[in-house]
């Protein structure tokens, strides 16, 4: 009986850490905590998720198989549910059709080695809200949980700001101190995943992949990516903005913010 | 030749040459046993004169009847051996000449020399001869009617299930869900055919699905530990801040995750083409796909400063979406990698050709080898190798023919979407 308690405990710092944190991600008042729980057999890769997104402000829980995972989705619901698709015990596709069968609101996202457009499609019309396949940047799978979370809890109102950026995401339009940035659709994509994954290193190739998609093909260097860059700090910094992107080595970008 | 065609054609032959041949012997079997009765009437008369002779010793009179009849004349000679002949007499009832069986012998009577002829007359055995010849000569064309027939019936009716077989077979697709399930059937052979048919069905489509099954689990149980290996190198590069060196190399280790897990999913996709595991109907509208690839790649031709020239015509096909999507890619994507800075790229999009021309700084490729899996130009060593045998494998599947061509500095790439036409 006692065991079966244990996981909660143990999630109690994560709890009291988030609480006392400022959760960075979404501004509104009141702010609830947004819990996550991630079903991925392979333990580092789950470790490695949870690591990550509970920097990015998340409570995490996780789980390694299709039992566990079944137990978890009974007694309790998430806000976003990061769900892998071969499992012991089970496919995540059933996991899937008895969440909708339920009719829990709990938001999925499909992780799958299975990068098919057959089991894409599948994972979709079974009613994930997205789907990513691996390998991919856990940058990328936060900004793919903050847009369903935005898109979802917040019913698409939501406002992410970060220092003295304001990034509506319905309107696309960014302002700092109230004034608006004329952006490209591009530069709005890359200040987006830059803010959402602030203060971490993120690779050419996260950003490359997140701005043009795994089908292309990219050149050795990744000049167009430093060029866009450049612009969205020019920009920011001509609307009063501080000059919060930094360069790592050329190799990567950071957004410093708090 | 259809197996009835060539069966009738032996049959009937066969029939008919038997009937005719059979209907000669029976004629001549009939008209030797019909003039023997005949001759055998012709020695009773003889019998009759004869005995009459002996009796009377008086020369008999004439009889006379409408199928037999004698003649006596007196004769100077003794026929010894007399011998029924066939030979023409005038009948005096009928009035007419008459083909007729005649036997000609001599009697003594009143020691005188008689010569008698006795003629049975042919008429009626003619007549039944030829109505004989009429009703075989009707059972023949009678026998060989049926027998063509009856024969079509039964061929068509026997072949019906070998034509379904057939068909079954011709529609089926190995990537289907189920193995080949003909039905039994009543004849041994056929039966035989659809079974072995069956089992052979049954184990390819087992030895298929093993390798296929195989192969994608093969290509996905690498994804995760690569997803492993990126996601840990993600959380190191937070934590290497401040030393290139190790930023530098953990970015290596980045791209080579990357490009692990490009290899596999291009493998894998080459073997679901090589597999056809692909359905070719959808409409597909080419000079669409063309436009938004080129768009999605505005940033990386403005930054090589290619100059561009876009002739695209509205062409539709009758293909499958993301396999289109995925040659106009390689496509696109090969001209972008591989046109020098600020070189000419041609794109030309019609009814049954699309050709994409680029500015060649090196001279030509190897035309044989190009479309090959993993030939790589020496310059390029980051590329997969892989692109241009995807694109080949796609043009199979869809029965386009993919072309390579080098004029003055340029290279061609032509897919012809209706080889035939050409």
């Amino acid at each position: 009986m006692l065991n079966k308690y244990k996981p909660q405990f143990a999630n109690l710092l994560p709890i009291l850490q988030n609480y006392f944190r400022i959760n960075h991600l979404f501004c509104t008042a009141n702010q609830p905590i947004l819990k996550i729980l991630i079903i991925e057999d392979e333990a580092t890769l789950n470790q490695s998720m949870v690591e990550f997104l509970t920097t990015a402000g998340y409570l995490c829980e996780s789980v390694f198989s299709y039992i566990a995972a079944l137990e978890k989705i009974d007694y309790h619901s998430y806000d976003c549910i990061v769900l892998d698709i071969m499992l012991p015990g089970g496919s995540g596709l059933n996991l899937l059709n008895y969440l909708k069968l339920d009719k829990k609101a709990d938001s999925i996202i499909i992780v799958s080695a299975r990068g098919a457009l057959e089991d894409k499609i599948e994972g979709l019309q079974l009613g994930a809200d997205d789907y990513l396949t691996k390998p991919f940047h856990l940058a990328e799978l936060s900004v793919r949980i903050a847009t369903i979370i935005r898109r979802k809890i917040f019913n698409g109102q939501s406002v992410v700001i970060a220092g003295e950026i304001q990034i509506d995401t319905n309107s696309k339009s960014v302002t700092i101190q109230n004034k608006l940035v004329e952006l490209t659709q591009k530069e709005f994509q890359l200040l987006l995943f830059l803010a959402i994954n602030r203060n971490r290193i993120l690779s050419k190739n996260a950003i490359a992949q997140h701005l043009w998609g795994d089908d292309m093909d990219f050149p050795v260097n990744y000049d167009f990516i430093y060029s866009h860059i450049k612009n969205l700090r020019k920009k920011i910094i001509a609307s009063g903005g501080e000059d919060c992107i930094k360069s790592m080595y050329g190799e990567g970008y950071k957004m410093l913010l708090p | 030749m259809k197996l009835f065609t060539r069966y009738n054609h032996v049959n009937l032959t066969s029939t008919f040459i038997t009937f005719v041949v059979g209907s000669i012997a029976f004629y001549f079997v009939l008209d030797y046993v019909l003039t023997n009765q005949l001759d055998r009437g012709l020695y009773v008369e003889q019998t009759e004169v004869l005995d009459f002779v002996k009796v009377h010793n008086r020369q008999p009179e004439a009889l006379t009847t409408r199928h037999q009849w004698t003649e006596i004349s007196p004769a100077t000679m003794l026929i010894k051996h007399p011998k029924p002949t066939t030979t023409e007499a005038f009948n005096k009832i009928e009035n007419e000449n008459e083909h007729v069986r005649q036997l000609v012998f001599t009697i003594t009577a009143d020691d005188k020399f008689y010569k008698v002829w006795v003629n049975q007359s042919k008429t009626e055995t003619e007549d039944l001869l030829q109505l004989i010849l009429l009703v075989i000569v009707g059972m023949i064309a009678f026998m060989l009617l049926s027998n063509y027939l009856i024969n079509r019936n039964l061929v068509t009716s026997i072949l019906k299930p070998f034509y379904t077989t057939i068909a079954t077979i011709k529609g089926y697709k190995l990537s289907g869900k189920k193995p080949l399930q003909l039905p039994r059937e009543q004849l041994d052979e056929l039966d035989l055919l659809n079974v072995s048919l069956n089992t052979m069905s049954d184990r390819i489509h087992q030895d298929y699905h093993a390798l296929k099954t195989f192969t994608e689990n093969a290509s996905h149980e690498m994804q995760t530990p690569l997803a492993v290996i990126r996601s840990k190198v993600e959380s190191l590069l937070q934590h290497a801040e401040g030393s290139e060196v190790i930023t530098q190399q953990l970015l290596v280790i980045e791209d080579a995750t990357l490009k692990l897990s490009k290899l596999h999913q291009s493998l894998l996709l080459l073997t679901k083409l090589e597999n056809r595991q692909f359905e070719l109907n959808e409409q597909v509208n080419l000079a669409q796909i063309i436009k938004s690839k080129l768009e999605e790649r505005d940033e990386l031709i403005t930054e090589r400063g290619l100059i561009l020239t876009i002739a695209i015509d509205d062409v539709s096909l009758s293909f499958h979406q993301h396999l289109a999507e995925i040659m106009i890619n390689n496509l696109l994507n090969n001209v972008i990698r591989y046109t020098p800075l600020h070189g000419t790229v041609d794109i030309r999009l019609q009814a049954d050709c699309l050709s994409i021309k680029n500015y060649a700084a090196d001279g030509p490729l190897n035309a044989e080898k190009v479309f090959n899996r993993f030939y790589k130009e020496a310059q390029s060593a980051e590329s997969t190798g892989l692109g241009l045998a995807i694109v080949k494998e796609v043009c199979t599947l869809a029965g386009f023919v993919i072309q390579y061509q080098y004029t003055l500095h340029e290279h061609e790439f032509s897919v012809y979407f209706k080889p035939e036409h050409k």
